[in-house]
Parts: C-alpha cells; structure tokens; sequence
C-alpha cells in the first residue's frame, strides 16, 4: 500500500513501481594484516536476500560483525578491508556507492538550530528536482512529517549543547525522515534505537515498519531489542563471530532454536534468549565469576544451558543453520533473485537539483545557523566590542607626543594580531557545521564548491558587523589619523584579517581529528604569523632563510600590519625624544625605526591580504576535494595488493572474531565528549 | 527479630560455602571474610557491635521540588518500603517515574530545590547520611584514565584506610575486592582516556563499584549500573552486585530496562510510575501480581519489558501520533494494552497494589523494623591522615602528568619548539641600536605567549577535576590535600619545562651574560607559568564547561598582556582602572619590570649613528621602558610568586563556596519562592531537608 499523500503530490518520480531485491552470496569481507599478524575475517560466506515490504534485522553480540554486514551491503566499508563475494540488487551486481542509497547512521548529526520542519524542508530542497514546485515540495515536506509522527515538534529546535531540543527518539525520526524524502527504495540504519528508552524505540521502529510496507525494503543492525521492538520485525540475520546463526522469518527463529536444543524459557524475550546462547561475552563472565569463586547463587534453575559454554552452543546452532531447510530455501530464493533480471530500477545520484539552488539553499540554511546559534557569531561580536572598548580606552586619545609612535604601532599590531586571534571562538559551531557537512556529502546532498563558496556568502555580514564595530569603537576612541579613506583601509584590513583567520580555522578543521587539535594547531600557526609578522621584530632584522623568506610574506601578519603602519602614520608628526629637535615625520619613523620600506602603498598590502584570503579558500577546498578522491583511490590500491597477498597464502589462520572498532565505547568515555562538544 | 535476622543472612552465607580469609582472622557473625577486614578492629577495641548490617526503611516518603516559576510539583508521593541486609533491590521505572529521586532521597543527596516529608529510618533511627556513610556509585565512571585497575583501587584504598593499618593488610583489602569485583584478567590494564585504549565499559563500571566497596559499607547505592553496557557486561556487573548483597550488604540500585538474564537476579523490586508505586515486592512475585491486576506478562516476553511497557505512558503518546498519521498496523489484540491506554493500566495498578498484600506485608515489616533500634554506622568517608591523603594524592596526581601524554609531555615539546623559533629569530642579539627593542618584545612575547600556552594542559585539569568531585562527593579527602597535592606534583613537570625552554631562549638569544642572570630569567618564566596554570585551576572551578574555561582564560590574560606595560608603556596607561588596580594585579607588569632589569641593567648600546654616544641600559630602562629602577628586580619576582599562592587560596575558596554557599542560597531561595506563592503552607524543618550540598555543586558543573 502506497502512502495516497504523500504519493499524490509526488508525479515527477521515476522508478516508484518496483522495489528492490537486494540478496548477497557467499560474502566474505577480511581485515588484511600485512606480514603483522593474521588477517582477520569479519564476515564469513554469508548468503542472504531483502525484499521489499519487509523490515530485516542484522542481529548478534558487540563485535559479531553485524555493522560490517550493514557496510559491505550499503557499499560503505572502509578502505582496510576487502570485501569478496556478490551483492545483487535487482540480479545486477552494482556498487553502491556515494549517494545511491539511504544510510540512516548511528549518530544523529542535524544543525542543532533549526526546527524539525526546518530541517526536511531544507533537505528537501537541497535534493529534490529544481523544477518541483513550491506546493509539491511543501506536501511532501508535510508528508514526510506526518509520516515520521513529527507533527508534535515539528516547529521545535532540534537542540545543541547549549539549546534544549527534542528528545533522542524524535532526532532519529527525523534523521530517517531526511533520508527518505527522496524515496529510496532500499534504506539501510545502523543501530536506529541505541540510547533510545522503550518508547522510543519502539516508536521508531514502528515507523520504519510503515516505511517497509510502502513497498520499501528496509535493514537494520540492532543491538539488544526489547520484546516489542523485537516483535516488529519481519525477518531476522543473526550473526556471530561472522557467520550465519540463523537467517529467515523472525516468527521462525524460535522454532530453529528449539529444534537444536536451545527452547526460549517461558518468561524471557526470544531476543535476549538468542543473543544469550550466541554471545561469547558470557563465557568471559562465567569463567571469571567461578574464578573470583561467587557463583553458587547463580540462578541454575532458569538458565538450562549454564553448563554449556555459548562457544559451543554457537557452533552447534552454526552447524544446524548449514543443514537446515532454512539455508536451502534462502538458497533457492537468492538463485532465483539472482536470475530474475530486468528491473532496471533508476536509482537517482544524491541530488536532483540545480547548483545554484542548491548554493542559494545553503547559504540561507547557513545563514539561519549562523544567526541562531549564540556562540557562532553573536558572542564573538559582544567579545569583540569589549576588547575594543579595553584597547580604545588604554590607548584613549594617543596624541602625537615620542611615546605615541610605539603605541601606535602597539595598538595597531594589538588589533590585527591578537583580537583576530579570538576568532578561534567560533571554532566549535564551525566544527558542528563541518559534521553535518560530512555526513551530507557522503550521502552525496551537495558539492565542496557549493558548501565553500555558501559558507563564506552567509558569513560576510557577520564578518563584516565584526569588522565594523571593531574598527569603528578602536578607529574613534584612540583617534587614528583623522579622514574617511583611512578609516575605511582601516576597516578593510581589519575585515581581511579576521576572514583570513577565519579560512585558516577552516583548513584547520578539515585536517585535523579533534577540538582541542584545533585549538592548538591553529594557536600555534597563528603565534608564528604573528612573531614574524614585523612587530616583536622588525621585518628587516629577521633572519632571512626561514623567518623573512618564505614566512614573512606568507604571514597575514606583515601585510596588515605594514598596511596599518603607512595608513596610520604616513603623512603625521611626532615629537622627537628630547625637546627643541626637529619633529619626526611619519615616512621617516616608518623607514627607520619600523624597518619598513616604502616601496609600494598600503592598497598593495591590502590586496595581499586578500589574495592570502582566496588561497586558504582554495585550500580548504581543495583539502576537502582530497580526502574524497584520494580515499578511493587508496582503496583500490589496497584492495589489489590485498588479493596478491591472499593468492600467495592460499589459507588464513584461524582467528576468533575481530571486534568492531565502532562499537567498542558503548560507554562513552566522557573525555571523549568533552572533546566533541564544549559541553563538559 | 533482629537476632534472626542475622542468623539468617550468617546462614545464607555459611550455605553459600565461603572458606575463612586469607589473613587468619575470626569472622564476625554475617559476614563475608570480604566485609569483616574493617570492622574487626573496632570489635578489638571491645565496642559492642554486633550486627553492623544495615537495614533502611522509608514510610510516606514525598519528594516536592520546585520549580524556577515557584511552581511546586511532588516527584515522590508516598511510598513505603524497605531494604535489608543480604538483599539487592532495583528500582525500575519509565524514565521520568522518579527512581534517580527515590535514589537521592535514600542516600540523602536530594538537590537543594527538592523538600521532603516522611520518614526514612536507617537501623531504626533516624540518621543524617552524610559524604561516605553509604556509598554511592554515580552513573559516569570519572577515573583517571592513565592509571591501571590495581593502581587506582590501591591508591583510592591508600586514601582512605587508616594509617596504622599495614600496608600487608591494605594490599590484601585491595586485591581481595579486585576478586570480587571479577577485574583480575584487567587489573594491569590501564582504565584508557581519549587517547589510550584501556579497559571496556563494564569494566570500567566495575572498578567504579569496586572504588565504593573498599570501605566495606554496609549500604550500597548505585544509579543506573547497567546503563551503557551490553547484555554480558550488564550481566556481570548484576551478578557482582547480587554477590556483594549476599555477603550481608544492603544494595539498592535504579536499573534501566534490564534484559531478562538481569532481571532474575533481582530479589526485591520496586516499581514506580510517575512518582507512585506500582509495585514492591520480591522481583520474583512480580509476575503474578501484574496477571492478578489483569496484565498478564504474554509468554516469551521479558517481564521486565512487559511491566515497563504496562507503566510507560509514553507509549499512549506514541500510539496517539502512530494513529494520526494513520500508519498505524498493531497485528492482533490479545494484548489488554491495546484495548486501553497505558494511563488507565497505570491507574489500576496503582490501586491494586494499595489494596494488595504485598503493600499491607511491605507496611507490616517496615514497622517491624524500625522498632527495632539497631547499631549506629559510622561515616564511612576517610580514615587517613590529612598527611597520608595528602602524600597519596600527590603521589598519584604525579603518576597520573607522567603518563598522560597531554598533560605535560606535549607542553614540554611545544615549549621546546616555540622556544627554538623564538631563539632563531632574536638569534644572537647583540648591544646594537635595534637590539633594544628587540629585547624588549623578546622579553614580551616569552613571557606573553609563552606562559598562555599552558592553557593546553587545562582538558587534562578538567578531568582531574571530575574525577575530584566524584571522590569529593563521597568524602574520600579534603579540599585541602587536593590542592596542595595538585601543586606539588605539577612542580616537577614545571620546573622541568621552563628550565629547558628558558636555556634554550636565554642562550640562543644571548641575553644579559652572568649566571644570576640566568637564574632569574628561568625562575621567572617558572613563576609566571605557574602563575597561569593556578589562574585556569581557579578558572576550572568557576565555569561549567570546556570552552567557556578557554575563552574566560584566554581573555583575562589577554588584558593583562595589554596593561603590562609593553603594549602602552606602563606612564602612559591610563590612570583609573587600567593603570591602577589592572597593571599591578597583572602577573606580565611585574615579570616584565623584573626581566628588563634583569637584562638590560649594566648592558651598555649602540646609538642610532657611531658618532652619537652609547646609551646605558639604566637609561633605557628609566627613559624608554619607563621601568621603576628603585625596586630590586627580585622585589618583582617574589611578588609573582606571592600571586601562585593567592590564586592557589582563591582556587581553594572557590571550591569551598560551590560547595557549601551555593547550595545553601539555593536552597534558600526555592524555600522563599514556595512560601511566597503558597502562602502559610508549612515546610517541614526536617533535618533530612538539609541535603549535602555536593551533589547540586557537581549537578550544575556538568550539565
């Protein structure tokens, strides 16, 4: 059954008449280990199918292998393990791969500033076809709402560290409402219900069960599913240690394991029952119970199987599955699948609009962020006008006396040096921004181009608010030299140096793992540009291999404040040292006691300053554009080298399973928050 | 009554087949050769102790808060119940149903706002739980990372035991609660930070429990144990807890949807929703009680699931919009919930359970017990010495900056590196005309920036930090031993630090030859660094988070770099609020003054042209600099130091007032804000409103 509403409004659609078949054989998907150690096998001759109508759940123990099914099937394995086998979607085997399906991802990453409608309308818009109208938009837009059962929030903020939001539950639903506006056919979600309570858990279960039966074909991992959660499902993948427990109807699995000795007692949820027989863990804690010898209050009566390790069990239930009657229809299922060929389904690359409407729905979305969240831009200026007013009444009215030529080029140095310098403030809400912008490139939403180019639109009129207040309060309060050109280089160069910092701050983001990386990266960069930048030390007495050559005129620093210096004191005079001496002109401080030569004007060093601008743009842009080529590529190299490694040893060692590195801080550690978010 | 209540939780244990301990000694009646290490010096001591279980019973208990609004709203309403010894409850409950606040009340760590009426007897008194009496294990694990399982329970045990317990006894005490807590496979592994793999999070939790244990008390609280853990460690973690009631404690835990291996190793239940009861009674009984009230548990199903699923009135929720979008495909209805909504199943079982045996049998033993006028625990907090804490600490703090890379390992480097850059840029700087300046803002930007990067240790300070008030919370040392223990083992990676950087600099520039020279530039950066580090300590006890701490830092010293006289010479700064309070509070002033004597005095420069005459560093310093030359340039460096000691008691104080003031206000206002809008409504002046005051100071600094 179609979903009439949402269907209604929606005739521009391709492919909405036939669902995916989705069935894999014999995958097998190892962890070469170069010359270290053995190569581990995550996944181990698995054979399956998905169909459409129907809601699958890849289960099984932390570490089974379950994440790395999900991956090989949605075509997102990392780049260190080889995957062999096929992967059949619709009898053709295809790659999956940026953008082809929907990937709903563990973690929610949404811009904590906007509403839930908000959100899907923008995603909408960033994704569906130009040439949509605004009424089909819109009721799709409401439909996808509806659909998900976010009406009751739909106008509320999503939340942020600083910004109390909807519940966890409502962020997944709106996470998978994101990834079905576009309709895919085939939607796969990693762990959908972890840290959700009951409820919520179920609710978002329940509404991928509604996703499935509009003809859609949905796999899910799931980790320790309560009874109702459970009871949703309609077929079930249990995994362990990479292989294949059981595959086939959820209702059937407890049949299955009554058969091979292993009866669900009467009060236990057959979820729990399953993961118990199969997950090795157990063994640890039995083993390690009877070791600190407190085990005689364990409850033998419940537990039939206590004396039997789950290693053993395992095997037994692995060996059952081969020979069953389960395995043989799968089998069959997937033979004919893989046969029926001929349902080209159009799956459509991850946008379908155009450039431009994507870079216009950025730079709005961006600009709504950036206007919502206080510690984006907001604080930043508020800081700003307090420094300003600190530095404008320190220096209040400088005058032209002999002290007032090195306070001068104290202030003017003070300024571009260390108040850009708290531009790092904006760095946590940038790196927020940067996550979204990940997770949306690698569904293939939009362009590095277009993401770049709408970050530095909608953050030109704060810049330029920043610039101005600063210039204004500081240019006013210590009297620079008096003429509106001054006071527009002025603002001009103040404008460029925070911009600059600011693109610096990006690449920064884009290169390094975490927060405090940043912070310190970026720290440091910026306390080298400016010792050279001709204040703690005249440019020309620099040393010149290192420091003058290449730094000094890479540095942001030298440029401005050379800038500042011709701006400010070309053209005045000064009182010299000792009274009755002739006054000290401002060329003559500029070249002999600044160090500094006149050879070209101050615009020059203003366009310096934005020359330096475009080139971090550039490498912002072209680091981003990097990681994403050069990944694959990598891939591929590995892969071949790999598969020279596996032809030379015809077997590998035997090795119990790898853990997942995804799922081994169940617990988070707070540490590591603290790092993520400025929360703790 | 009470003696048979010994006799049988002795014979429960003796049935259970525990041998005698280790360390050959006899073995108090009901307990474990685990329990009794502790308690046998007081029984030499000839006190009578006799049973030192724990038996905690609360009647009537009602918790109100209130809100900002003046709004009052009751959390608790009424419940009645018990814990004894041998036995391990679990709260269970929706989220929001009150189990965290049934939690607090028992281990009296209500928040300020929250009033409670009621009684809650401990042994059949009345008694104020204060820090440590009974142990509290929170629902975060803050340990230090860098630490092995042992190291951390040794040192925690190092604490707090008493001094003249040898060390031999001590060792046993640790290693024995290791095999209790099932840790031996982990206990050389490191515990694992940000970037250090350690052990897992059952693990993790476990050692938590097994930190809280160590005083062998007789009560034990823990919030959400399981929660965050897979099903085996989960499992785990119940077992142990299940193991630490059998041997004669009292274990009360709020459980988060358990999995049904977790379940069954309940003995007691207590069931809330909403802030009443739905049910308390053994855990085992609890499924007939429900298909009594016609909510038979379906089979294959958890119970646990099926009561939470009768008590969660989210689900009315979730089915009221699963309905709205009309998606809605529940396949067959033999379930009663899907004929009525959860908040009727609520109201019915509320009302059965009051009219239940179970609430007549709870009511008729709660008095049983409390008639009966038992031992009076003691605190359990410290028994160390301020001295021993003290040396402990510091000790493991220095353990702990050895081995965390981004304490002061990753410092050291950057210092080692900026300071190379600084000393190739000034390299060799002369007595030349230019010189002057030069060493000027060399002076500046060593100890400006220089000192400002020490603003990268303070994430590594903010973990000490939770980890601190954890410990604090449970009253494991003071205030006191903290702060000076975190000073004396910074010193070493200090001194270590600035000594190497500052070499490097002084050389590699050249600056004022003499080893007195020398000296008094490298004790100065050491100062001045110091100085920075107790500012963000300072800082860290002020500010809720991370950023915050970086950029309130970050902004202080930027103002005090402006006014220290290098920026605006220190004549020209303006009088009223920069010069006068602003530059003297400011560490770079008296580094500055103190370094520009230290180096330039003496020094003889070259003049603009040869033909001009020399010019004298003392006339520079007057004329150029604007430096005071009456005072001694040591005069300044003392003052820097005098400042270490002001933030360290300004830290102190800081820490003193979130403790104690802060709550106290709170508490204040919330009690003003309900008279105001209640008018005459009594507040009941009961002691257990006066909560310890910790628990809100940690509350606010994390959220």
């Amino acid at each position: 059954m179609m979903n009439m509403e949402i269907e209604g409004g929606s005739s521009g659609y391709s492919g909405l008449d036939r669902g995916s078949f989705l069935a894999w054989e014999d995958l097998r998907v190892v962890l070469p280990n170069f010359g270290k150690g053995p190569t581990k096998r995550l996944l181990n001759g698995l054979n399956g199918y998905a169909e459409p109508g129907r809601i699958m759940a890849i289960m099984g123990p932390s570490g089974s292998g379950k994440s790395t099914l999900l991956d090989a099937l949605a075509g997102r394995l990392s780049k260190n393990v080889v995957m062999t086998g096929n992967v059949l979607l619709n009898g053709k085997k295809k790659s999956l791969g940026y953008g082809g399906v929907a990937y709903v991802t563990q973690e929610d990453v949404l811009l904590g500033t906007l509403t839930v409608k908000e959100t899907i309308r923008y995603s909408a818009q960033l994704r569906l076809p130009t040439r949509m109208s605004k009424e089909e938009l819109n009721s799709i837009v409401e439909g996808t709402i509806i659909e998900m059962g976010l009406q009751e929030c739909a106008d509320r903020l999503i939340g942020n560290w600083h910004l109390r939001g909807i519940s966890g539950g409502e962020k997944k639903r709106l996470s998978i409402g994101l990834e079905i506006l576009t309709r895919p056919r085939l939607l796969f979600l990693d762990e959908p219900t972890s840290g959700l309570d009951s409820a919520s858990a179920f609710f978002v279960v329940q509404t991928l069960r509604n996703v499935a039966r509009d003809g859609r074909t949905v796999i899910s991992s799931i980790h320790q599913p309560s009874s109702e959660v459970f009871a949703l499902f309609d077929d079930l993948f249990l995994l362990s240690g990479g292989q294949t427990v059981y595959f086939g109807e959820a209702t059937m699995a407890l049949e299955f394991f009554a058969e091979a000795g292993f009866p669900c007692p009467r009060k236990r949820n057959p979820s729990d029952h399953f993961l118990r027989c199969i997950n090795s863990d157990f063994d640890i804690v039995t083993a390690t119970l009877k070791g600190s010898q407190r085990i005689p209050d364990v409850p033998n009566s419940s537990d039939p199987f206590m004396n039997l390790a789950t290693a053993e069990i395992k095997a037994r239930l692995v060996e059952k599955y081969k020979r069953s009657t389960y395995a043989r229809s799968a089998k069959d299922r997937i033979q004919e699948l893989s046969t029926d060929e001929g349902f080209e389904t159009a799956t459509q690359s991850g946008s379908q609009a155009s450039w431009w409407k994507q870079l216009s729905t950025l730079t709005r979305r961006s600009f709504m962020n950036m206007c919502r969240d206080v510690g984006y831009y907001w604080l930043r200026i508020i800081i700003y006008i307090i420094v300003s007013i600190c530095v404008g009444t320190i220096y209040f009215d400088v005058g032209y006396s002999y002290t007032s030529i090195l306070a001068r080029g104290a202030c003017g140095a003070f300024i571009s040096g260390f108040m850009t310098f708290m531009s790092i403030g904006g760095f946590p809400s940038f790196v927020e921004e940067m996550k979204v912008f990940y997770r949306e490139r690698l569904n293939g939403y939009y362009g590095v181009a277009a993401y770049i180019l709408a970050n530095f639109l909608s953050s030109f009129p704060f810049l330029v608010a920043v610039a101005l207040t600063t210039s204004t309060i500081t240019y006013n309060m210590v009297k620079f030299r008096p003429g509106i050109m001054h006071y527009v280089f002025f603002t001009l160069n103040i404008y460029s140096c925070i911009s600059v910092i600011e693109s610096l701050m990006m690449v920064v983001a884009s290169l390094v793992p975490n927060f405090l990386m940043g912070i310190i990266t970026g720290a440091g960069v910026i306390g080298i540009m400016m010792m050279t930048s001709g204040f703690f030390r005249l440019l020309s007495d620099l040393p010149k291999p290192v420091w003058r050559y290449p730094i000094s005129y890479i540095s942001y620093g030298s440029w401005a404040i050379q800038g500042s210096y011709k701006n400010d004191l070309l053209g005045l005079e000064f009182d010299p040292l000792i009274p009755g001496d002739p006054k000290l002109s401002g060329d003559y401080i500029i070249t002999h006691m600044l160090g500094i030569e006149l050879d070209h004007s101050k615009w020059w060093d203003l366009a310096a300053l934005f020359i330096i601008l475009i080139c971090y743009r550039l490498l912002f842009f072209t680091v981003l554009k990097f990681k994403e080529r050069a990944s694959p590529l990598f891939q591929t190299l590995y892969a071949k080298r790999t598969i020279q490694q596996l032809e030379k040893r015809p077997s590998f060692r035997k090795m119990p399973s790898f853990p997942s590195q995804r799922h081994q801080p169940l617990h988070s550690l707070s540490s590591q928050d603290g790092l993520n978010s400025p929360l703790h | 009554m009470r003696n048979s209540e010994a006799t049988h939780v002795g014979m429960e244990i003796e049935a259970s087949g525990r041998g005698s301990s280790g360390n050959g000694t006899t073995t108090l009646p009901g307990l474990s050769p685990l329990s009794e290490t502790l308690w046998r010096e007081k029984a030499n001591n000839a006190e009578i102790i006799g049973d030192v279980s724990a038996r905690l019973t609360w009647k009537d208990l009602t918790v109100m808060v209130t809100l900002s609004n003046g709004e009052t709203q009751n959390v608790l309403e009424g419940l009645t119940g018990y814990a004894e010894p041998g036995t391990f409850t679990a709260l269970m409950g929706p989220s929001g149903s009150g189990k965290s606040t049934l939690l607090d009340a028992l281990s009296s760590r209500l928040a300020a706002n929250a009033f409670l009426s009621g009684t809650i007897l401990l042994n059949g008194r009345k008694e104020k739980l204060s820090f440590g009496t009974a142990a509290y294990v929170t629902q975060d694990d803050n340990l230090i990372g860098t630490l092995t399982v042992r190291e951390t329970i040794s040192y925690s045990a190092r604490l707090r035991l008493p001094d003249k317990m040898p060390w031999s006894d001590k060792r046993a005490l640790v290693e024995s609660t290791i095999v209790a807590m099932g840790l031996q496979d982990c206990a050389d592994t490191v515990i694992g930070n940000w970037h250090l793999r350690g052990i897992s999070g059952g693990e993790k939790r476990r050692v938590s429990i097994a930190l809280e244990i160590l005083m062998r008390p007789r009560l034990l609280f823990l919030d959400e144990p399981t929660s965050g853990l897979d099903s085996a460690s989960a499992f785990f973690v119940t077992q142990t807890l299940r193991a630490l009631a059998r041997d004669g404690r009292t274990v009360i835990a709020s459980i988060h949807q358990p999995s049904s291996e977790v379940f069954e190793l309940f003995d007691q239940l207590y069931l809330l929703s909403g802030g009443k009861t739905v049910y308390f009674g053994q855990a085992s009984e609890a499924y007939e009680f429900f298909a009594q009230a016609g909510f038979p548990c379906p089979a294959l199903r958890n119970p646990s699931d099926h009561f939470l699923r009768c008590i969660n009135s989210d689900f009315d929720k979730v089915k009221a919009t699963l309905k709205g979008s009309m998606k809605l495909r529940f396949e067959g209805s033999d379930d009663p919930l899907d004929r009525i909504t959860t908040a009727e199943a609520i109201r019915t079982l509320i009302d059965y359970y009051r009219t239940s045996q179970h609430s007549y049998a709870a009511r008729e033993k709660v008095d049983n017990i409390s008639k009966v006028k038992g031992t009076v625990l003691e605190a359990g907090g410290s028994e160390a010495s301020f001295l021993m804490q003290s040396y402990t600490l510091t000790k493991r703090s220095f353990t702990n900056m050895s081995r965390d890379f981004g304490y002061y390992w990753l410092r050291l480097v950057i210092y080692i590196v900026v300071t190379v850059c600084i000393g190739t840029i000034y390299l060799n700087v002369g007595t030349g005309y230019n010189s002057i300046l030069a060493r000027g803002s060399c002076a500046s930007f060593v100890f400006g920036f220089v000192t400002f990067m020490s603003i990268g240790g303070f994430p590594s300070f903010v973990e000490d930090m939770k980890v601190f008030q954890r410990e604090r919370l449970n009253g494991h040392y003071g205030v006191t031993a903290f702060v000076l223990s975190n000073t004396l083992s910074a010193m070493p990676f200090l001194i270590l630090i600035t000594f190497l950087s500052g070499t490097i600099c002084y050389f590699m520039v050249r600056l004022h030859p003499g080893f007195w020279h020398y000296l008094f530039f490298v004790l100065c950066l050491y100062a001045s660094v110091t100085v920075v580090e107790s500012l963000m300590m300072a800082i860290a006890s002020i500010v809720p988070n991370f950023l915050m701490g970086i950029i309130i830092g970050a902004g202080i010293q930027g103002i005090f770099m402006l006014v220290s006289g290098y920026f605006r010479l220190p004549h020209d700064i303006p009088k009223p609020v920069w010069r006068y309070p602003m530059s003297y509070i400011s560490f770079h002033f008296w580094a500055l003054q103190g370094q520009y004597q230290n180096d330039l005095r003496g020094l003889i420069f070259d003049n603009q042209t040869p033909d001009l005459p020399k010019i004298p560093g003392e006339y520079i310093l007057e004329k150029v600099f604007q430096i005071d030359v009456n005072r001694s340039k040591w005069i300044d460096l003392s003052v820097i130091f005098s400042m270490i000691v002001i933030y360290r008691i300004i830290f102190f104080i800081m820490i003193k007032i979130n403790e104690d003031v802060t709550p106290w206000v709170r508490g204040y206002m919330a009690r003003r804000r309900m008279q105001q809008k209640s008018g005459t409504q009594h507040i009941a002046p009961d002691v257990l409103t006066q909560s310890p005051s910790l628990r809100t100071f940690v509350s606010s600094h994390t959220k």
